[in-house]
């Protein structure tokens, strides 16, 4: 089932109704039931690999604690079950054509034995997020739960399941095992983050989606028509991506639950580092806390850490897909990482303010960041080579204008995601985009604005909603 | 219950109060701006009035003249596949290709009904060819981007086709087109989007000329001629959707389709295209695909109807194919042919 889908407004409504006439063991009855429910709708064989991940987890992590000299070998009972199925569904294919190629050069042919089965959506945000759960068991760090229940429901948690926020089992297991009370006030804001989170996907991220799809259709585009289409793009997976994340979270304040943020304001990023604390959360901290940190960090010299820095980005890279042009993605930024901080911070030159600076340096890295939008978006090796030596000299006064004009329209869908981010960040604060600079408002003040300005994005997603409705791109990995 | 419990629960109550009866602006935007109504539309059940093509009645009087003995309908499935006149050549009578590049099975259907039945030809054979659970699936390519081409085939109402839309998508689908027809969201959108795709435009020059000069140079340099020769430009997906054709049968058009065709004496011929093979073997078809298919065909012959499938066939190889399921120029003859010789029987 998917969000911006009335079948899901109405599972959602009568989920509520239902969820808090409950006792607290029936509601995670019901999380349990419902979650399955909403992730088996399309597909319901997709349930035995969430159930199967479920019950190899639930008995390493009780295997360690009742054996603890086996500790390691229920760890990689847990790790290799996890990432079988991981490796089985999702990069299998890609393992066999890039072998059946290597082979061919060398004049061996061989019979693909690809498989012709769908990617199970959400397969890698629920195996990082139950393998947290094992590995912080493993390290002492989280006790073995005995209830399999409220371990299904942490695995399989109805609103971040198919594209995040990765949680961690420490921060969203007791929310699960702990008794919930409805709260209108988390109601309230879950609301607002709802109706943005629609906003964004079904106004923004569909419409600019629309631009950079016929871009990176053409066969011949040119210098400003080519890097239009990147800027839509770049706009379509911020819009898609965080909507998703809000109207999880929204959703989970409903239920009592509060999931962690996974944005904030990435195109505002100052430099590489900045940008991977502000895009993705979830999933940088996981890189970092279990293979970063694991592999040493940067605490053995320089080259062990540059090493670390680029087989941390090159696995976040192939975690996207099983594709070169997720590995070139990440290691692109890897490369951007490590030359930053090698070169050292941007010094601020003598009498120039530090603040003057902040404007080149946010427009620069969004640059770089529209480059490494460009690997993640085109998936041929040889159009990207292509692309990237197109030259805005010599192009005709069509393809200028036309780029120019898919710039315009673009950048127009996106004013709202702008005019938030610089509105939160000139806040200086990093919540919820409906408080920022209205706290100093009368409660009644503050209702009427935030109605008025959810009343808006719903009617704006009726009359402005694009005819062409669009996945949320993250489903895909 | 705490009062400051009760104030919180008032407040959230006062925010999706106002949330939801904000949308009141698009009616009052639309009484500000009015334009003329646009007419009413012949699938209510999918969407507002708007604007339409016009139904091209003029192929009615080009069938009597033509007085086919064979009609093919279908998209680019067909259209790249079946040379017209060499299968004229081979059965020794006129064929009549009535094809649209993007159609789905609501465009045939119109087109069985409304131009081949309504011109009262009677050729031998009306083919039919679509890809794997296409028949029984009435929204596909029934988005907004296909549907002037169903214009060109449909009539002002369109009761049948409509009712077995609004069953597809069923209740919760009819509900948010009554909400969008009392708000007037459909008149309020044809005002907005042009509004909001011209301003660039508008931007870059004021000449109203120029302007729709651009506009009509721009859409062809993004146009189909410019886009890229992929593999999988158009390509099937053997599993889609969930599909059970004994749930989906009688909520598509394929019913409509033999009863009209049996009504009026024509014959159907449903042709399954085989989609891209490998290098060595048919494309692969999942135990539900083929459970699909059988209850396919079992269905369309018990009704009178012929069918046939391409799938497996030995001489249908990778290097007549083009891009995704389409078939190349140079191997449309060989593929007539093919069709020509299975079918034999029905062409004779």
């Amino acid at each position: 089932m998917i969000f911006h889908s009335l079948d899901f407004v109405a599972f959602f409504v009568a989920f509520v109704a239902v969820y808090w006439t409950l006792p607290h063991r029936g509601q995670n009855v019901l999380l349990f039931v419902g979650s399955y429910f909403f992730y088996g709708y399309v597909h319901p064989w997709f349930l035995i690999l969430i159930a199967t991940s479920t019950i190899i987890d639930y008995c390493s992590a009780r295997g360690m604690e009742a054996w603890p000299e086996h500790r390691r070998r229920f760890l990689w009972l847990s790790v290799i079950s996890n990432f079988g199925m991981l490796g089985f569904f999702k990069y299998f294919n890609f393992f066999v054509e890039n072998v059946a190629g290597v082979l061919a050069a060398f004049g061996v042919t061989v019979h693909e034995a690809t498989l012709r089965i769908l990617l199970p959506v959400g397969i890698s945000f629920y195996t990082f997020q139950a393998m947290s759960y094992t590995i912080d068991v493993y390290r002492g760090e989280l006790r073995a739960r005995r209830s399999l229940l409220d371990l299904a429901v942490f695995v399989s948690f109805f609103p971040h399941l198919v594209a995040g926020p990765i949680q961690r089992a420490s921060f969203l297991l007791p929310q699960v095992e702990l008794p919930r009370r409805f709260s209108a006030e988390k109601a309230r804001s879950g609301f607002i983050l709802i109706c943005w989170g629609f906003f964004k996907k079904l106004v923004v991220a569909d419409n600019v989606g629309i631009i950079a799809n016929k871009v990176f259709a053409l066969a011949d585009p040119t210098f400003y028509i080519l890097w239009a289409g990147v800027f839509a793009f770049a706009i379509q997976i911020y819009a898609d991506f965080s909507a998703y994340t809000d109207i999880a979270r929204g959703t989970s304040r409903w239920l009592g639950f509060e999931l962690t943020k996974n944005f904030a304001h990435p195109y505002l990023a100052r430099s590489p580092a900045d940008f991977w604390r502000r895009w993705n959360i979830s999933l940088s901290s996981w890189f970092r806390d279990y293979v970063y940190i694991p592999l040493g960090g940067s605490r053995r010299g320089t080259r062990l850490w540059a090493r670390n820095v680029l087989v941390t980005f090159l696995l976040s890279g192939l975690w996207h897909g099983a594709s070169w042009n997720y590995v070139l993605w990440g290691l692109y930024h890897g490369l951007l990482l490590l030359a930053t901080q090698l070169g050292g911070r941007l010094k601020v030159p003598g009498g120039v303010s530090g603040r003057w600076l902040v404007v080149p340096q946010v427009a620069g890295m969004f640059v770089l960041t529209n480059v490494g939008w460009l690997l993640f978006r085109e998936t041929e090796l040889a159009a990207i080579v292509r692309d990237l030596m197109l030259s805005p000299v010599g192009v005709s006064d069509l393809d200028r204008q036309t780029g120019l004009y898919l710039f315009l329209l673009a950048f127009a869908y996106s004013v709202p995601l702008w005019i938030q981010s610089l509105w939160v960040e000139l806040a200086g604060r990093s919540s919820a985009p409906s408080r920022e600079g209205v706290e100093t408002l009368a409660p009644w003040q503050r209702l009427v604005l935030q109605g008025v300005g959810c009343g808006l994005a719903f009617a704006a997603i009726l009359v402005l909603r694009s005819r062409t409705s669009l996945d949320f791109i993250y489903f895909q990995f | 219950m705490p009062s400051s419990r009760a104030h919180a629960l008032a407040g959230l109550s006062a925010l999706i109060f106002i949330t939801l009866v904000m949308p009141a602006v698009i009616p009052m935007g639309n009484v500000r701006y009015p334009g003329p109504p646009p007419p009413p539309t012949y699938l209510p059940a999918l969407e507002g009035p708007r604007e339409r093509a016009s139904f091209d009645k003029d192929r009615i009087p080009d069938l009597r003249r033509l007085q086919p003995g064979y009609v093919v309908i279908g998209d680019s499935m067909a259209g790249t596949r079946v040379d017209e006149r060499r299968l004229a050549e081979l059965s020794g009578r006129p064929v009549a290709p009535l094809l649209q590049a993007g159609s789905g099975p609501a465009f045939w259907y119109l087109v069985l009904k409304n131009w081949v039945i309504a011109s009262g030809i009677e050729p031998r054979l009306v083919l039919i060819f679509f890809r794997d659970t296409n028949l029984t699936d009435v929204m596909f390519r029934l988005d907004e981007q296909f549907r002037w081409a169903l214009d060109l085939a449909a009539l002002e109402r369109e009761d049948e086709l409509d009712a077995v839309v609004a069953r597809r998508l069923g209740l919760l689908h009819r509900a948010h087109r009554a909400v969008d027809d009392l708000l007037g969201v459909e008149r309020a959108r044809r005002r907005l989007e042009p509004a909001v795709i011209a301003w660039p435009v508008e931007m870059m020059t004021s000449s109203r000329r120029r302007q729709t000069e651009f506009v009509a140079r721009m859409n062809e340099r993004l146009g189909l001629d410019h886009l890229r020769r992929m593999e999988a430009a158009d390509i099937q997906i053997g599993e889609g959707p969930a599909f059970d054709f004994g749930r989906d049968v009688d909520d598509s058009v394929l019913p409509l389709m033999l009863r009209d065709a049996s009504k009026a004496g024509l014959t159907l011929g449903f042709v399954r295209v085989q989609r891209r093979p490998t290098a060595s073997r048919p494309p692969a078809q999942t135990p539900a695909l083929r459970r699909y298919v059988d209850e396919l065909r079992a269905y369309v012959t018990a009704r009178g109807a012929i069918f046939h499938d391409d799938t497996g066939d030995p001489a249908l190889t990778l290097d007549m194919y083009e891009d995704g399921d389409h078939v190349a120029r140079h191997a449309r003859r060989r593929y007539t042919e093919n069709l020509y010789n299975r079918l034999r029987a029905h062409f004779q």
